[in-house]
């Protein structure tokens, strides 16, 4: 028996053939055993399978559970939207931000060349810079420092005996 | 369609403003009122000027806490202010002499002169309840000191 055939014998169990068809097949399970024993077993099959396929109900409506599932993209989506515009704001900021930066910069860069053309002192030294100058050759100094006093002394030697 | 607020002109704007009171601020800030005192350190508890007072607990405290000395006379005491015109020249003693100089952003520059000779200059930035002190040794085993202190007001 050959394939084509077999798939003959089970479109006639599904009633799938038409009525020509149909009596050919009966007439081929009349005289061959073979062509029966396969539609006996395709038959116990269906059977079996239709005795014992498990059945398994939801416990909600199908309408509620397709329902959860469309919320459930939506959400998603909404989220999604949330994060793109989230990551969009730093890019409008960056734009605003990035030449301002550059400006600032600038702005400092010049005003410590203006003042180094000067001749004056440059602005780091104004904040916790010092100096300290001893121009007589007979003295000397150093200075000493008191976080916890908040005092800041220049002791003056004079190399006296 | 136009805009109703030329955010643009207005970021210029408020740019200039702000580099305006900046200046301002500086400017009016530049001003310094300082105190200036010179201190004698010593370990006689009495001197023999009766016109020496005791410096005031507070500077007393803070000098000894670095010096040996047990006890510090105010020999002068003089309160000026010094602007950003130029520096200002105080006298402390027959023989010693200060020079300050603001700097602008709190910071002074503080010369001594002793028998018109400059000792020392020392530039410092300057703040409230800070002590900038020069300091040297004396005959007898004892010391001058020359405190300069922010004015609080």
């Amino acid at each position: 028996m050959n394939h084509e055939t077999e798939l003959k014998l089970q479109a006639y169990l599904d009633g799938e053939l038409s009525e020509s068809e149909a009596t050919a097949i009966r007439e081929m399970l009349a005289r061959d055993p073979q062509a029966r024993s396969v539609t006996d077993a395709l038959e116990a099959t269906r059977t079996i399978l239709l005795a014992n396929e498990p059945e398994l109900k939801v416990p909600e409506t199908r309408e509620f559970y397709w329902s959860k599932i469309r919320r459930q993209i939506e959400l998603g989506e909404e989220q999604g939207a949330v994060a793109n515009a989230g990551q969009a704001a730093p890019a409008w900021w960056l734009r605003f931000l990035a030449p301002a930066g550059l400006l600032a910069v600038l702005i400092v860069l010049i005003a410590l060349s203006l003042r180094a053309r000067e001749g004056a002192s440059p602005i780091w030294a104004m904040d916790d810079g010092h100096e300290i100058e001893t121009p007589l050759e007979e003295t000397s100094s150093f200075s000493f420092r008191s976080e916890a006093a908040a005092m800041t002394v220049v002791w003056v030697d004079s190399h006296r005996e | 369609m136009k805009k109703l607020i030329p955010f643009r002109q207005l970021a210029l704007a408020a740019a200039a403003v702000f580099l305006a009171h900046a200046c301002t601020v500086r400017s009016a800030s530049a001003d310094l009122h300082l105190q200036a005192q010179l201190v004698w350190g010593t370990n006689i508890d009495k001197p023999d000027d009766p016109k020496l007072k005791e410096v005031d607990s507070q500077v007393k405290d803070k000098l000894r806490g670095v010096f040996k000395w047990k006890n510090y006379f105010e020999v002068n005491r003089q309160n000026f202010t010094v602007t950003a015109a130029g520096p200002k020249k105080v006298k402390m003693s027959d023989q010693c002499e200060i020079e300050v100089q603001s700097l602008g952003n709190a910071s002074v520059e503080l010369k001594l002169y002793g028998q018109g000779k400059m000792v020392v200059r020392k530039t410092q930035k300057i703040k409230a309840g800070e002590l900038l002190v020069l300091a040297g040794d004396d005959k007898n085993d004892t010391a001058w000191f020359v405190v300069l202190s922010l004015i609080e007001r």
